[in-house]
């Protein structure tokens, strides 16, 4: 079909993106001056975007200690995310013995577990961190145990024929690898809730007067700082997008070549 | 070790929900090593059952398999097999899916590349060492598969209808690419196939199945020298004799049912 040729320039990448962000911006500006016109309710962007600047001296140290308490809980969460998938996948009666509890912890949302992190953990970057360990370990697990389910017993028969043993041979060989895709699909939902329970824990101060949660609660909002608040919501907001798009772009490109898209959105 | 391979009344069932149902009846066989044995019989007979009989994967419900006087337990490196439907590993490049059976054995890198190398090229693939398999032809994957059940120089090659899903110009040259690498290699080799003139083409000898439960009805001694023509009177003389066997069969199917 043939285009008329006035709108030829917005096929060019990034412009009707450029457009989009920039008639959200221009009409949050103009509904938050002429008809809100108040701060407390709606700070403007203008506003928002000196918030940016009176903060900025606080900004990278929130944002270092919210990723190391992400980061905790995201290394813990796979590693015990993945071995408990694995076992369950690879064993009935583990599989059996287990699959009832996990039920239950599973449906207990990662918030409720603040309290105990605070009581057991005291208010260390551990007590977020195990919100955010609750949080991002059940999808993790699901994935690896549906993915150690779901491999092929062609590929198991060709790697026995071909001299695998039973045993941990065939899961290093095989079943591994075959799950890596689900692996990495469930982490990737993990990050996500994992992000949110950053904040939700910090919120409640699980871990002390730090990190990106604690500040925009504990002072932007107590605070009636709605202008800050707003520009640390888009900082969470960025970070998340970030950490997801790296992790897409790491995963996909160097780990899962062979089955492109399987992690995409 | 002469890797002669018996097979004494090989029976198998399978316990379906409509209760045992028999695949395989009284299967009696011995084949001679370096021997091209084909196997033909109409679909759902238990060629494949037989296979994975022979390789281990499965065991007989009564009878034995046995091999060099030992009597077969699982699957061994010494019987290769190449399935009847796509088995590469996705994950793995064509290099990586023939080294897998060396790899497990603990050869050393460099040998372990050299020797993949070596039957990758034996298959003609030479230059899609480094393509993941999502990347090949129906036809190149098979031929991986081959050389992925070679590279571990197993004394029996199974191979499960590996030309089934390749049109017939290059299914030609591969069945001529296997009697090569079979003069080559010197493996026993059971060939499953549907088809009478690829059985005629390529066995010294061709084993005839019954439907559903298979029992052999014929062992055919294929005695034309080779290279064999496609088009010989002799071949055709062998061929028409396979396809009264099985029109025979396939009747006496129809009467029994
Ligand atoms: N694991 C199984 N459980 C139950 N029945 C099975 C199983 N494997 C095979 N069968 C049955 O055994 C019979 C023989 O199957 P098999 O796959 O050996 O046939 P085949 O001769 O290889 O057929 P084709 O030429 O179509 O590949 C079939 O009727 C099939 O339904
Ligand atoms: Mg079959």
């Amino acid at each position: 079909m043939r285009e008329k040729k006035g709108l030829h320039f917005l096929k060019r990448r990034g412009i009707i993106e450029i457009i989009g962000i920039s008639t959200v911006v221009v009409i949050w500006q103009l509904v938050a001056s002429f008809i809100v016109k108040k701060t407390y309710l709606l700070p403007s962007p203008y506003e928002v975007f000196f918030a940016f600047y009176t903060v900025r001296e606080v900004i990278p140290i929130d944002i270092y200690i919210s990723l190391l308490h992400f980061g905790i809980g995201l290394g813990a969460g796979t590693a015990v995310g993945i071995t408990l998938g694995a076992l369950m996948g690879g064993f009935k009666l583990v599989d059996r013995a287990m699959d009832p509890i996990m039920e239950i912890l599973r449906a207990i949302p990662p918030i409720a577990w603040i309290p105990f992190a605070i009581i057991w953990l005291k208010l260390t970057h551990y007590s977020a961190g195990f919100v955010v360990f609750v949080g991002a370990i059940f999808p993790i697990l699901i994935n690896t145990y549906t993915g150690f389910k779901s491999v092929d017993k062609i590929y198991i028969d060709a790697a026995k024929v071909l001299g695998c043993k039973k045993g941990m041979s065939l899961i290093k060989s095989v079943v591994l690898p075959y799950s890596l895709p689900y692996i990495a699909a469930g982490t990737r939902i993990g990050m996500g809730i994992g992000w949110m329970c950053v904040v939700a824990a910090e919120m409640f101060g699980a871990s002390g007067r730090v990190g990106l949660g604690w500040r925009l609660w504990n002072r932007f909002y107590a605070l009636h700082m709605m202008d800050k608040l707003v520009a640390y919501m888009i900082i969470i907001g960025l970070i998340a997008l970030l950490l997801d798009r790296v992790f897409r772009y790491f995963v996909e490109e160097t780990t899962l070549k062979w089955r492109k898209g399987m992690v995409a959105a | 070790m002469n890797h002669q391979l018996e097979l004494r009344n090989v029976t198998k069932a399978f316990n379906t929900e409509e209760g045992k149902m028999g695949a395989l009846e009284g299967i009696s066989l011995v084949v001679k090593p370096k021997e091209f044995l084909c196997i033909i019989g109409p679909s759902g007979c238990g060629k494949t059952t037989l296979l994975r009989l022979i390789a281990g994967l499965d065991y007989p419900s009564s009878g034995e398999i046995i091999l060099d006087g030992k009597e077969v337990k699982g699957p061994s490196p010494d019987r290769g097999m190449v399935f009847q439907e796509f088995s590469l590993f996705p994950w793995r490049t064509v290099l990586k899916n023939v080294e897998f059976g060396l790899e497990i054995k603990g050869m050393k890198d460099k040998a372990r590349k050299e020797l993949a190398e070596r039957y990758i090229e034996l298959v003609g693939l030479k230059g899609f060492e480094n393509c993941y398999p999502y990347e090949l032809s129906g036809g190149m994957k098979q031929r991986v598969a081959i050389a992925r059940a070679l590279a571990t120089e197993p004394a029996i090659l199974l191979m499960d209808e590996p030309f089934g899903s390749v049109d017939a110009q290059t299914r030609n040259i591969l069945q001529e690419e296997l009697l090569e690498i079979w003069k080559r290699t010197k493996k026993t080799i059971l060939f499953v196939t549907h088809s009478v003139d690829e059985a005629v083409y390529l066995a010294d000898r061709v084993a005839v199945m019954s439907a559903r439960p298979g029992c052999l009805i014929k062992c055919l001694s294929i005695d034309i020298p080779r290279p064999r023509k496609r088009t010989s009177v002799e071949v055709n003389e062998f061929r028409e004799q396979l396809l009264m066997l099985l029109s025979l069969e396939r009747s006496k199917a129809c009467i029994s049912v």
